[in-house]
């Protein structure tokens, strides 16, 4: 038992707890609402009917990819801070090619989430390159891409790619045939959840159990002893990152394929952000980043209703999100840290 | 005066407008980093300074009370990476991005709770045409001034002592940890100067994400700079004039995208050393802990 008091996994979890309830109980008292009422509203407004629980895992994939694809690069002992510009890229090339494109049935939804992998891919891999080639910071390089994927996407879908209305900032929607199915009818909730949860299994089988997830761990966790054994390390990171950002870019276009059926400039809330809180809460491990994912989707979810049942602004959860990235700051000491 | 004199002139002012926020936030991000502590909460820092401003000119009537509050702030936030980067050697990549996460939101619950509507605030008194003058003015004094600091003084040495290889700097019988957190503070109150600028001397109110990102831009006039602060002052005056040319330009056909796609694509460039040679302080970003 005390064994397990003094883990640091428990800590951590302790940790997020406290700042979750305590920073939140204390917003809400500022708003003037008793933090009963406040968690009750966001905890009622997450589980209590059966479309709210399918919203809070809708909001739950759609942190999982991004969180993934973090935590991998996280692994190879990089930062991948760009995930946010990944996951609009991925869903800008799903949504555009998929409304342009219409194919039948079986391969509509396959080219779809491929496309978004590969302009995630791709996004991630520049700064990969950056890294492997010229030795530049990664940290920066995603940072400044993440406003660059915006900016891109933005001036695509309003001018030479535009589909929709002019100024209208989105796709055409697309085709049924492109559109995820529904796990639970009458939802949001697709098949893009259980592609994510068995994302995270693979994930885990891979870092843990193949000569590639050993050769990037080894980069992230000794990289003078992992060059010394002959491991590439320019090339691991080139496909860390490339990896990462495909994750990423894969999580854009499940939102474009199960969630609003087209691209949307606005399609993300900050998910590529709030899933760093997602893959430090779930201790860089990909299964526990599951359970991380549905608890920040909790939140995500439930601060609707907290906001429109007890009148505490939703700026809370995000406030609550910078506060645990900042205490779970400690938790790995990763960035650039190493040469390649 | 011609008319094309005339264009040109307001074409200069407005750089300097909007290359004054970027300077003293890329001259709090120099001091930061040539101290051996990445701050990328600079963002968080701009916002900590132009919401607190606001809020206490409209509490107090008085905008010169405001705009040293917001400094106040925005040597809070930075204490706050400070602590966590020496004290406690967590990652500060990470923890300045939660900053950033953190600061944008209690600025936007900080307008509920006072102003009673999500958004912005309301008009507060303001520094007005003569606080924008001096402000700008400011800016460059800071950047010459910082810059003299850095290379003449015994603390800037000191400070670049510790970017570079704070161990060393240590067994000379410098305390680096307590170095790199006031050049991590100092810098803080630098950079929220850039907050008060934007929302209490351009305009007299804050709104949500007014910032707009120009704590990253900064971040990279630091690099396209190289680290130094009259260089980090030049890229923002780069950067600044293309922000003042976007609507002439957007006129003549340029997306508006691309010119807002400058700063970030200059800096990548810059990174992977197209631009010259480009060299972080060696221990930048590199938490110390002592032996």
């Amino acid at each position: 038992m005390s064994a397990l008091l003094r883990s640091r996994a428990f800590r951590d979890v302790a940790v997020v707890i406290v700042v979750v309830f305590g920073v939140g109980s204390l917003a809400m008292l500022l708003a003037h609402v008793s933090p009963i009422d406040g968690f009750g509203a966001l905890f009622d407004g997450a589980f209590g009917t059966r479309s709210e629980l399918a919203e809070t895992l809708v909001q739950t994939t759609s942190l999982l990819f991004p969180a993934l694809g973090i935590a991998l690069a996280f692994r190879a002992g990089l930062f991948n801070i760009g995930a946010e510009g990944q996951l609009i890229l991925g869903g800008f090339a799903a949504g555009w090619l998929g409304a342009q494109f219409p194919l039948p049935g079986y391969l509509a939804i396959p080219m779809v989430l491929l496309a978004g992998a590969l302009a995630g891919g791709v996004w991630g891999a520049i700064p990969g390159f950056l890294r492997a080639r010229f030795h530049a910071n990664e940290v920066i390089a995603t940072l400044m891409l993440n406003v660059v994927a915006f900016l891109l996407a933005t001036y695509l879908v309003n001018g030479p790619l535009q589909q929709g209305g002019a100024g209208a900032s989105e796709t055409a929607t697309l085709p049924k045939a492109a559109q995820l199915p529904d796990l639970i009818a009458d939802s949001r909730l697709t098949w893009a959840f259980v592609i994510a949860l068995v994302l995270a299994f693979v994930l885990r089988w891979v870092l843990q159990r193949t000569v590639f997830g050993y050769e990037l761990r080894a980069a992230g966790d000794a990289p003078e002893a992992a060059k010394r054994a002959g491991i590439d390390l320019a090339r691991t990171a080139f496909v860390a990152m490339a990896l990462s950002g495909a994750i990423a870019g894969l999580g854009g276009a499940t939102i474009v394929s199960g969630v609003l059926h087209r691209f949307n400039t606005g399609l993300s809330p900050g998910y590529g952000f709030i899933a760093i809180a997602v893959a430090l809460v779930g201790n860089l491990d990909p299964l526990w980043i599951v359970v991380a994912a549905f608890a920040f989707g909790v939140l995500q979810s439930g601060g609707v209703a907290m906001q429109a049942e007890a009148g505490v602004p939703r700026d809370v959860v995000s406030l609550v999100t910078g506060l645990v990235i900042i205490a779970l700051a400690g938790r790995r000491v990763v960035s650039s840290l190493r040469s390649t | 005066m011609n008319a094309t004199l005339a264009a040109i002139l307001a074409i200069l002012g407005l750089t300097l407008v909007k290359a004054t926020p970027l300077i003293y936030a890329a001259l709090g991000g120099v001091l930061s980093e040539r101290s051996g502590v990445i701050n990328i909460g600079l963002e968080g820092i701009l916002i900590a300074g132009a919401f607190t401003s606001v809020a206490v000119s409209g509490a107090t009537g008085s905008p010169i009370l405001g705009a040293l509050a917001g400094v106040v702030a925005g040597m809070l936030i930075a204490a706050i990476l400070a602590f966590a980067a020496t004290r406690l050697g967590v990652d500060q990549i990470v923890a300045g991005t939660g900053l950033n996460i953190a600061a944008l939101a209690a600025a936007a619950f900080g307008l509920v709770l006072v102003y009673h509507q999500p958004g912005a605030s309301h008009e507060v008194p303001a520094l007005g045409n003569t606080g924008e003058q001096v402000l700008i003015v400011l800016a460059f004094v800071a950047a010459a001034a910082l810059q003299f600091v850095l290379a003449r003084t015994p603390w800037g040495l000191r400070v670049r002592a510790c970017g570079e290889d704070p161990s060393a700097a240590e067994s000379a019988g410098i305390d680096a940890l307590r170095t790199r957190f006031w050049a991590v503070v100092i810098g803080g109150a630098i950079a929220s100067l850039g907050g008060v600028f934007l929302s209490l001397a351009e305009l007299d109110l804050y709104s949500d994400g007014m910032t707009a990102g120009r704590g990253f831009i900064a971040l990279a006039a630091v690099i396209f700079g190289r680290w130094t602060p009259l260089g980090a002052t030049g890229a923002a005056l780069f950067f600044g004039f293309f922000a003042a040319l976007q609507y002439s330009l957007q006129r003549a056909g340029v997306p508006s995208e691309l010119m807002q796609a400058l700063p970030y694509l200059a800096a990548l460039v810059a990174l992977a050393g197209f631009a010259g040679r480009v060299r972080a302080p060696a221990s930048d970003g590199v938490p110390y802990i002592r032996p």
